[in-house]
């Protein structure tokens, strides 16, 4: 099996620092054993500071990771160390089955719902050491207290509908007072306001849409003056066609109840999504098209991984992968670079646009790659044709993936725009935070790429270019 | 609103009425004319957001015309790329510059793409990364204030005065050593529209080759607003001349030094120079500088009646006077005497380190080896060389140390000491400092005596070698 390169290991250390300081321990003298089983996962114990070493595991196929040590470094010094022996292939590592603590960890992978910090809430749950598994004794089954606690979970999910539908409601009469006052002002009090309401349907058990309302100030004030009013009426639109969809849920597709309820809050687990027979699985070759880290309201940044399925004929060829974790962890950046390549399987959730996904298995690691990625000649106008199919489809989308060929990066006073080069004037203006670091590509004639388009701004992650590979990061 | 209605209606109708606000009942017959009057307002809304959502967004007319210069350097491998970022990451500016440095030599630029991501680095050194990188740095200045944009050998008289003020004073330089005459109308057509700055470091750099010819153009000029301008013209006036006498500059140093005779059985002159009082210690070397600005070691030795030698030796007492002709000497290229002077005074290199603003330019490689061997003597420094110092330096060779000269730095006393430092070595800043100044064949040397140290500390010199060593060896 292709494990982890030492380029892999070098661009994803957090700094130089932790790359010399991570060489120092590329030796057997500060290890309690290196081992690795046939399945990816190689792990050992390296003595630290402290008075017991600190157990490292790591998975050669995804360059995932878990150090005991408290390092606020991510990955720390002991696992890139780990990686490195192994990559360099100088010192050996014993072959064995995985310690529980290693099973622990793997276990906690599979079973992390994805969702906002559960795998972190459940790291850190664990003892620091993960001495011990929680699970080595089979608990007996008792049928009246499964049936008591599927009751439970039932009503608890009745009192959960109840919840949300008053929670709407409210959303509905907050949304008739901005209506009263004039969305042309919105703007003016949109922090104040979009937080009470939010805090509401927090309560309200719908942190989804309290999530959407808490992020939308700050999507209004990222806007030019002038478009605000606009934007005020779309978003405040969207909130409606969410509540009134909710209400009417039983109606609706299936797959677009999926999106629907995602959207205001229910979660599937991890698990379930993988045990899923019906869930739509892809199996292909995969490349990273664009890697996003943005901090949210409820501080846990989220980690977008967005990738591009290659030779493509049916099916999706797009997905996003997403992670959440605390800002205070310290991680800034997912296990995916732009630009890596990866043959895996893909399950995605279920939807009437299906974008998000886990991968399910994965047959090699993600690696650089330089090859040119073959895109479909379409052009920007027909991207833009396919957003608007995807909007009608799902009409509260907020970002949608767009890849484009021939187009051109052209300035008009401080505004880049995204222009079609093949007749046409589809043009897209693009984020003005990006305005710096998209502008050598002013000097392309034409560039092929990959981006997001959240309606008011487009966001480039990836462009092939004579002079090579653009990526935003 | 009615039962059926268009986007084309709801932009025109329903909009103004949503975003002025209902609660004056203002276009309430189009938002709600049924009984359920939130929901029908509502729908409305939602209907309107939809229609805007597929509103595409406006584009603009017209666009800029991109002018984008021309760049004939070869572009860093994109191997060296991320290499190049985590050395720019917390580097001293040794490092950088000495990456900057052999970028210019190896006619190599920044991939075009990194200009955003090492913006601070482009900005500082835009004039040695090629057009590309200059035309970066002025890309939002305004067009009547930016310049062009140039490689140094690319200089002519038609591009001058576009080129940044350093290239410009090398240039005139270099072209008053081969054609005096052609240097003076170069200078005489762009004067009137040249800075104070301007005019002193240019007016410096045109007493090479001076003749009486140059005269009438001395004389339009004599009256500059700038009183150093003014100071510069009258020593050169005087120069030509052949005389001291017009020069206040070197009547006022004279005031200052102290002549008197010593020795039993032969009498020397020995002479000293008095500081004002008001002078502290630590201001000595920057009163010195400005005291000497505008005096020749011609100057002095005329109006003492000695020879350059003779004044030389009638100073060996006094390490503020030798410093002055050190910094005269420097200034004139005058390499024997300057020779002479740090035989007596080996540590005045790092008392120049200390004077901003005091940038000699040679123009001439050999010449730089020159002035660099006469005036660094390893051999016989005193232990302590803060590390201002030898970034000065390197400031100075714009490159590396000649190998002879490196070779003794690094078999020197004083860097044994610094490597053995308390068992951990010498601070970060002197190591890359150290690999900036090192030529190539002698990194190997580095490498060997840096290999016993902590990684933390060596890390970025060892990383700027590697950088180097790749970049010339690209063909």
């Amino acid at each position: 099996m292709a494990g982890v390169s030492l380029e892999k290991i070098e661009a994803i250390a957090p700094d130089q620092a932790s790359l010399v300081a991570a060489r120092k321990l590329v030796k057997p003298g500060g290890w309690l054993g290196l081992s690795a089983d046939n399945s990816g996962l190689i792990w050992g114990e390296c003595q630290g500071s402290g008075a017991s070493p600190y157990r490292v595991v790591a998975s050669e196929i995804d360059a995932g990771y878990k150090c005991t040590c408290p390092s606020r470094k991510f990955p720390c010094k002991h696992s890139l160390a780990l990686m490195w022996m192994r990559a360099e292939g100088k010192i050996p590592f014993e072959s064995a089955e995985g310690p529980q603590w290693v099973q622990d960890w793997v276990r906690r992978r599979r079973s992390g719902t994805g969702d906002a910090g559960g795998a972190e809430r459940e790291e850190a749950a664990q003892p620091k050491s993960l001495v011990r598994a929680t699970t080595d004794e089979a608990e007996e089954i008792d049928p009246k207290a499964q049936a008591r606690a599927a009751a439970a979970r039932d009503r608890s999910r009745r009192e959960r509908e109840t919840a949300i539908v008053a929670g709407l409601d409210d959303l509905d009469r907050w949304l008739m007072d901005q209506v009263e006052g004039g969305l042309a002002g919105f703007a003016v009090h949109a922090g104040k306001s979009c937080r009470s309401i939010a805090q509401r349907l927090v309560d309200a058990k719908a942190p989804g849409l309290a999530s959407r309302l808490d992020s939308l100030p700050n999507r209004i004030y990222s806007l030019p003056e002038h478009a605000r009013a606009m934007a005020a009426v779309e978003q405040l639109g969207q909130l409606h066609i969410l509540a009134e969809a909710y209400r009417r849920q039983e109606s609706l597709d299936p797959n677009l109840c999926a999106d629907l309820r995602r959207e205001v809050g229910w979660t599937q687990a991890r698990e379930s999504l993988l045990g899923e027979e019906a869930a739509l699985c892809i199996s292909g070759r995969w490349r990273v098209v664009g890697a996003i880290s943005e901090v949210q309201p409820d501080r846990l940044r989220r980690l977008e991984t967005w990738l591009w399925r290659e030779g493509a004929t049916d099916g999706p060829r797009a997905a996003v992968l997403l992670d959440f974790v605390p800002v205070a962890s310290g991680q800034t950046r997912g296990a995916y670079r732009t630009g890596e390549r990866m043959e895996a399987t893909l399950v995605f959730y279920a939807s009437a646009r299906p974008l998000r996904a886990l991968i399910k298995e994965m047959s090699s690691p993600a690696e650089e790659c330089s090859a040119i990625l073959e895109l479909p000649n379409e052009d920007l106008a027909g991207a833009i044709t396919e957003y608007e199919d995807a909007l009608t489809r799902v009409p509260w989308i907020n970002i949608w993936p767009m890849r484009f060929s021939e187009a051109r990066v052209r300035r008009n006073g401080e505004k880049l725009f995204l222009c079609s080069t093949s007749g046409g004037r589809a043009a897209l203006p693009m984020l003005m935070s990006q305005v710096s670091t998209v502008a050598p590509l002013l000097a392309m004639e034409k560039i092929d790429g990959f981006g997001l388009w959240d309606g008011y701004g487009f966001r480039l992650c990836f462009a092939q270019t004579p002079l090579g590979r653009w990526v935003s990061e | 609103m009615g039962e059926r209605v268009n986007a084309d209606e709801l932009k025109s109708q329903v909009l103004p009425v949503l975003l002025g606000g209902t609660r004056h009942e203002t276009g309430e017959q189009l938002l709600a004319p049924g009984t359920d009057r939130e929901h029908a307002v509502l729908n409305a809304l939602s209907l309107t957001g939809q229609v805007l959502r597929f509103t595409p967004p406006s584009s603009p007319n017209v666009f800029a015309v991109e002018s984008w210069p021309r760049d004939e350097r070869r572009i860093v491998p994109d191997r060296l790329r991320p290499h190049i970022f985590r050395l720019l990451d917390k580097c001293t500016e040794d490092s950088a510059r000495a990456l900057a440095l052999t970028l210019e030599k190896q006619k190599l630029r920044p991939h075009p793409f990194d200009l955003p991501k090492l913006d601070g680095f482009i900005e500082r050194y835009a004039e040695r990364l090629g057009t590309t990188a200059q035309y970066w740095v002025q890309r939002e200045t305004p067009a009547q204030q930016s310049r062009g944009y140039f490689e140094a050998d690319e200089l002519n008289a038609d591009n001058w005065t576009e080129s940044p003020l350093r290239a410009r004073a090398k240039f005139l330089k270099a072209l008053r050593n081969q054609d005096p005459e052609a240097g003076r109308k170069l200078m005489q057509k762009s004067w009137g529209e040249e800075n104070p700055d301007s005019r002193v470091q240019l007016l410096s750099a045109f007493q090479i080759g001076l003749s009486a010819e140059d005269k009438p153009f001395l004389e339009s000029i004599e009256k500059d607003r700038a009183p150093r301008v003014r100071a510069i013209v009258q020593r050169l006036h005087a120069a030509i001349a052949g005389t001291t006498a017009d020069n206040p500059a070197l009547a006022a140093c004279m005031q200052r030094i102290q002549r008197s005779q010593s020795g039993l059985l032969k009498r020397r002159s020995a002479l000293k120079l008095e500081l004002p009082a008001t002078v502290k210690e630590h201001e000595t070397n920057r009163w010195i500088q400005e005291q000497f600005a505008d005096v020749t070691v011609g100057d002095l030795s005329h109006a003492y009646e000695m020879s350059e030698t003779e004044l030389v030796e009638a100073a060996e007492k006094d390490n503020n006077l030798l410093f002055a002709l050190a910094l005269m000497a420097s200034r004139e290229n005058r390499f024997a005497l300057l020779d002479g002077i740090t035989d007596e005074l080996p540590d005045a290199w790092g008392r120049m380190s200390g004077l901003s603003g005091d940038e000699d330019l040679r123009n001439d490689a050999d010449e730089l080896v020159h002035w660099a061997k006469v005036l660094i003597k390893p051999k016989k420094w005193l232990p302590e060389i803060p590390f201002p110092a030898w970034s000065w330096l390197h400031r100075q060779m714009e490159g590396p140390l000649p190998a002879g000269i490196m070779r003794e730095i690094l078999a020197s006393q004083i860097w044994s000491e610094q490597l053995d430092q308390e068992k951990k070595g010498p601070s970060l800043e002197i190591i890359q400092v150290i690999c900036a100044l090192c030529p190539r064949e002698l990194r190997v040397v580095v490498r060997t005596q840096l290999e016993p140290l902590e990684a933390e500390r060596k890390h970025k010199g060892s990383m700027l070698l590697e950088i180097l060593d790749e970049l010339e060896s690209l063909t």
